[in-house]
């Protein structure tokens, strides 16, 4: 039998693509100016992920109504205080920040929203993926001042996780380890 | 400052899960969260106390310290809301000493995995928030 694949697989294979489109080839490198190793390439993928999640909760708002609008709009303002804080650091290691894409480019890769499921599964999605991202950014960026704003914004995207499974009527946490384990 | 080893470090987190693992058991046997929940934010503490003893075994650990239990917990379990509150304060220290951690730890294999128990002790301050009928997300 052909395997099939459930609307939240789909969903969750748009993100991965948005995410794959985000942190490509198609942005442009985050400047030439910083040191190699400076973690500042790393620094500039999360923040084209940010940029991605921005203009995805855009996207989400279309078709989220009340609470869950008001609780997904706080979630993006966060995501824009993050995009503010990735900017700055990149800055600090003499980078030039990534900019975003055009909302017009991002909505040709963000899967069809038909009903507020379908955001909060996009949005849950993206979450998880921002969280990895941060985690994995822990191991690898060189100084202790980027892994530890790394850490303050990954425990940002922990609580965003959780809050986007709670709107979608899930507990708040799927585990004792968001990702990966001791 | 003297720079801490990673067992110190270890060793720290490990006496927060014990205080976290200590306050879900006493809430549970007074009726001062619901049962589903506190046995969920039970069980994550008692896999993260497991995963990090883990830890501690290939770092060198040392003799286990002794804890005893708090008065602002005996106090905080007199109902549920006092209680969720009690408990909100521990998980934002745990999310605190958790990011701490995770970025300072020395050994970088350890980095991600305490981060992944960051995140989820995150996910309880949105649990317990939901509990009491608050915001799930502080701004």
């Amino acid at each position: 039998m052909a395997p099939s694949l459930t609307r939240r697989e789909a969903l969750g294979g748009a993100a991965a693509a948005l995410i794959v489109a985000s942190c490509g080839g198609g942005d442009p490198p985050p400047s030439t100016g910083p040191r190699p190793g400076s973690g500042a390439a790393l620094l500039g993928s999360l923040l084209a992920l940010e940029h991605a999640a921005v203009a995805a909760y855009a996207a989400c708002g279309e078709v989220l109504r009340g609470d869950v609008l008001r609780n997904t709009r706080s979630i993006a303002q966060q995501e824009r205080e993050h995009v503010t804080r990735l900017q700055g650091l990149i800055r600090d290691l003499g980078g030039e920040p990534p900019s975003g894409r055009s909302s017009e480019e991002y909505a040709r890769t963000f899967p069809r929203l038909r009903e507020p499921g379908d955001a909060l599964a996009f949005a849950e999605d993206l979450e998880q993926r921002q969280v990895r991202g941060y985690l994995e950014a822990l191991a690898e960026l060189p100084d202790l001042a980027l892994r530890n704003a790394a850490a303050e914004i990954g425990a940002d995207e922990g609580a965003q996780l959780a809050a986007v499974r709670v709107l979608h009527g899930l507990p708040a946490a799927q585990g004792p380890f968001v990702t990966g384990a001791l | 400052m003297a720079e801490r080893s990673d067992v110190d470090v270890l060793e720290d987190l490990l006496a927060l899960e014990g205080r976290l693992i200590s306050a879900y058991e006493a809430a549970l046997r007074r009726e001062a969260i619901d049962v589903g929940l506190g046995e969920t934010l039970r069980d994550h503490e008692r896999e993260h106390a497991r995963g990090i003893e883990d830890a501690l075994r290939h770092a060198g650990r040392r003799s286990p310290r002794a804890s005893v239990p708090s008065p602002e917990l005996t106090a905080a379990l007199r109902t549920p809301e006092s209680f969720a509150g009690f408990a909100l304060d521990l998980e934002a220290e745990a999310v605190a000493s958790y990011i701490e951690a995770a970025a300072a730890i020395q050994n970088p294999r350890l980095r991600q995995p305490l981060g992944s128990i960051m995140a989820c002790e995150a996910a309880h301050e949105v649990a317990l928030r939901e509990a009491v009928g608050e915001r799930v997300l502080v701004d």
